[in-house]
């Protein structure tokens, strides 16, 4: 192992910077909190992005390890003990100052703190709790702040760092129980389950005690909630203070069952299923820490490694819903698999890291969380893999043409959702204009509608835009491909597609 | 026959406009023959041969009337919708402005989401244009510290709209404790932040603006420790400048300290 003893703060930033970059959640989304007199520091629910890398991703928090030491072994990871990379830790101080020296000049929304294990889990969450009091306490920020749960820490300092940060993630790291078992030895189901279900748990009592503290609830919260559909994680806080049993009897209702693969399996004993015990209250230290932020008002995220253990889209979709339904979470991120240590056990990459498979599942993660889809509406076990081609939602389409042509002018919103072209703002814009007046095709455009998509899809006053329009799978197909740049362009060698096209609709800074 | 169509013409400011709404307003004479022109320099190209041309006072009383009216008849947002197309630099600003207002006054609160009325549609993208605008400068816009004791930080933007006023508000918030400048180099304006949330907008003399120039020459040790975490933050195994591209436009990249 190489160690840079006597490294510049450049140096480390660069070493830690360079260690923490595949990890891919960089939002400052989830909580509105207002500047405060003496304090440095507010947040935005819709989250700032401040710069863009070279490779297109955005950069909105300082996203940095603590220390890239690490004894465990996960045979993906750049990190891992028996690398022979550069080795460097921080102090509390230089982290802390770094964070606010960079917000000061708006170069960042906050900090994003993660870390290689050293000593011990706990040991590692001490050192992330110890910069986070101080960057709190001290410094007195009071920005945006992301931290690391990590798996295996007790949970008094699982909590302790929930008190300090705005949001908190615990990587799932592989899709399947068993792919972890392959390739992280030293982390298991369980140890990563666990600190989820408490955080998830926590912020259900804090939500109750302290209210909602500037944060929301996710996006597929509202979604269910809108569709009259059972709310995630609805009943796992009262099933934990009672029973302090396992978590049975969730909402069955659109859970999807993989079965053979135990991904949801409500099994208590098999480890790969999604679900652990619950601790029977999850915070204890209301008297000890400041509760004025509340305990992860932003919520949870997760990270899921695609294409390292040979999982398919269906599984993974399946293991996204269950985690957005049973622990709450606000995102799913999904990481293309990038060899980054030729090991024998991980498959070998031709070319470019699977980009596009990455792009279609995150199209039907906003899907699941915005549009009301159901995991089983766009994959089955038959089948279990995305079309290339096609984005998600026009695939379902060509899929039920039954449902098509819809009436602009008349069609309810959760319709005119599932239409390819229409997102949820102008969905809501169109609910909203037509109050005034019916509208035609000229005003759709002005309302953001994506025309080339939508014209074999809708009609305006019971006519079609062009009278030559056929509602035929072939002949759609057809032209959704010769018409539609993002779906045939760049597909091979070089992927230049706009990865982010589909935040548009949001603006998410993330 | 048709009337012929009466022009007003106002000084280019948001008083100037809003005065000239009022005054279009008053007369009656019918919003289809109605024209609102700024004066800006070039003015003279598009001189209309059978029009009236009506010459605008500004007045601070016309303004306040139109604004307090828009809010109070019609909806908050549409006061917000007003206020922002008054900040744009659109040349057809005055006219969107005049029509959707009377609009406004006939339709009610449901006026902004009339997007099939072609001058609601034009407030609207102008709306949004100026906001999205004034997002990017929150984003990218950067501040550097021109002076260590006391700190006073700086940061020159170039928008195409007058964004000032809505992104100060929130710097202001975010920094409660600092003194800050952020200076429009387009518009030559600037607001000045004091310390506990007090701030004020100025038009600059040449010499002012000078100053600032001036300070903004200097360097600081962060820069370099930015740079060195925005290059080694990306994943050479994704390069991807074209998606870069289209996230960070080229012309917002002029003050970002990253690319400079």
């Amino acid at each position: 192992m190489i160690f840079q003893e006597n490294a510049t703060l450049k140096q480390k930033l660069e070493i830690l910077s360079d260690a923490a970059k595949y990890d891919v959640a960089c939002t400052s989304s989830g909580v509105e909190r207002k500047g405060k007199k003496g304090q440095i520091g507010n947040s935005v629910a819709s989250g700032i992005c401040h710069s863009f890398a070279a490779d297109g991703r955005c950069i909105s928090l300082l996203k940095i390890l603590f220390t890239n030491e690490c004894i465990y072994n996960c045979k993906y990871c750049i990190n891992r003990c028996t690398n022979d990379v550069p080795r460097a830790t921080f102090t509390p101080e230089e982290v802390c100052t770094l964070t606010i020296e960079f917000y000061r000049r708006n170069y960042i929304e906050g900090l994003f703190l993660s870390s290689g294990i050293i000593e011990s889990p706990d040991y590692t969450m001490e050192l992330i709790c110890r910069t986070l009091h101080d960057l709190r306490r001290l410094y007195r920020f009071n920005g945006y702040v992301h931290c690391k749960a990590i798996p295996g820490a007790s949970p008094e300092l699982i909590e302790e760092a929930g008190w300090y940060a705005d949001r908190m993630s615990i990587n799932l790291e592989l899709p399947t129980a068993q792919g972890l078992r392959e390739l992280a030895p030293n982390k298991n189901r369980k140890t990563i389950l666990t600190p989820m279900r408490q955080i998830q748990n926590g912020m259900a009592e804090s939500r109750a005690e302290l209210g909602m503290k500037g944060g929301n609830q996710s996006a597929y919260w509202y979604t269910q909630k809108r569709l009259g559909r059972a709310l995630p994680g609805a009943d796992i806080a009262a099933i934990g203070e009672k029973t302090n049993s396992n978590v049975k009897g969730l909402p069955q209702q659109g859970i999807i069952r993989a079965d053979g693969t135990g991904l949801v399996r409500e099994n208590p004993q098999a480890e790969n299923s999604l679900s652990v015990k619950n601790a029977s209250t999850a915070l204890s230290q209301w008297k000890h820490r400041d509760t004025s932020r509340g305990f992860v008002p932003s919520g949870q995220s997760t990270q899921m490694i695609i294409g390292a253990a040979g999982e398919s889209d269906y599984e993974i979709m399946a293991v996204t819903e269950a985690l957005y339904q049973k622990f709450d979470l606000k995102r799913v991120f999904y990481s293309a698999f990038i060899n980054v240590n030729q090991d024998a056990n991980l498959p070998a990459l031709r070319g470019q890291p699977p980009l596009r498979r990455e792009h279609r599942l995150y199209q039907a993660d906003f899907l699941l969380r915005y549009y009301g889809f159901r995991a089983e509406e766009l994959l089955s076990e038959k089948r279990p893999f995305f079309n290339t081609y096609l984005d998600p939602k026009c695939d379902w389409a060509l899929g039920h043409l039954e449902h098509f042509p819809v009436e602009i002018n008349t069609a309810g919103f959760d319709v005119l959702l599932r239409v390819p072209g229409i997102g949820t703002k102008s969905a809501k814009r169109i609910v909203e204009a037509r109050k005034s007046g019916s509208l035609d095709y000229h005003a759709l455009k002005a309302i953001g509608v994506v025309m080339k998509r939508a014209i074999y899809f809708i009609t305006c006053n019971g006519r079609m835009m062009y009278h030559f329009l056929k509602i035929d799978e072939d002949y759609i197909t057809r032209n959704l491909l010769e018409n539609d740049k993002d779906v045939m362009k760049d597909f091979g060698e070089k992927v230049t597609y706009k990865q982010l096209s589909l935040f548009d609709d949001y603006a998410e800074g993330g | 026959m048709d009337k012929p169509t009466r022009i007003y013409q106002c000084e280019d400011t948001a008083e100037g406009i809003l005065s000239a709404v009022y005054d279009a307003g008053l007369s009656g004479y019918g919003h289809k023959y109605i024209k609102i022109q700024p004066q800006t320099e070039n003015q003279m190209e598009n001189f209309e041969l059978f029009a009236e041309y009506v010459p605008v006072v500004t007045e601070e009383e016309k303004v306040l009337r139109v604004i307090h009216s828009v809010r109070d008849k019609i909806s908050r947002q549409a006061h917000f919708y007003m206020m922002s197309a008054v900040a744009s630099c659109y040349p057809d600003r005055g006219d969107a402005i005049y029509q959707f207002v009377t609009y406004g006054f006939t339709m009610g609160a449901k006026v902004c989401d009339a997007l099939q009325i072609p001058c609601v549609k034009r407030i609207f993208e102008i709306k949004r244009a100026v906001h999205n605008e004034a997002h990017f400068m929150k984003e990218f816009l950067r501040f550097q510290e021109v002076q260590r004791e006391p700190a006073l930080l700086l940061a020159v933007i170039e928008p195409k709209n007058r964004v000032i006023p809505f992104i100060t508000e929130h710097f202001a918030d975010r920094f409660p404790e600092e003194w800050f400048i952020i200076y429009d180099k387009t518009h030559k304006e600037a607001s000045f932040h004091y310390r506990e949330g007090n701030w004020e907008l100025h038009i600059l003399t040449e010499e002012e603006a000078e100053k600032l120039e001036e300070l903004l020459e200097q360097q600081e040790d962060y820069v370099d420790l930015w740079k060195a975490f925005f290059n080694s933050i990306t994943i050479e195994e994704r390069k991807n400048e074209k998606l870069q591209r289209n996230m960070f436009a080229l012309h917002y990249r002029k003050h970002a300290t990253e690319f400079l």
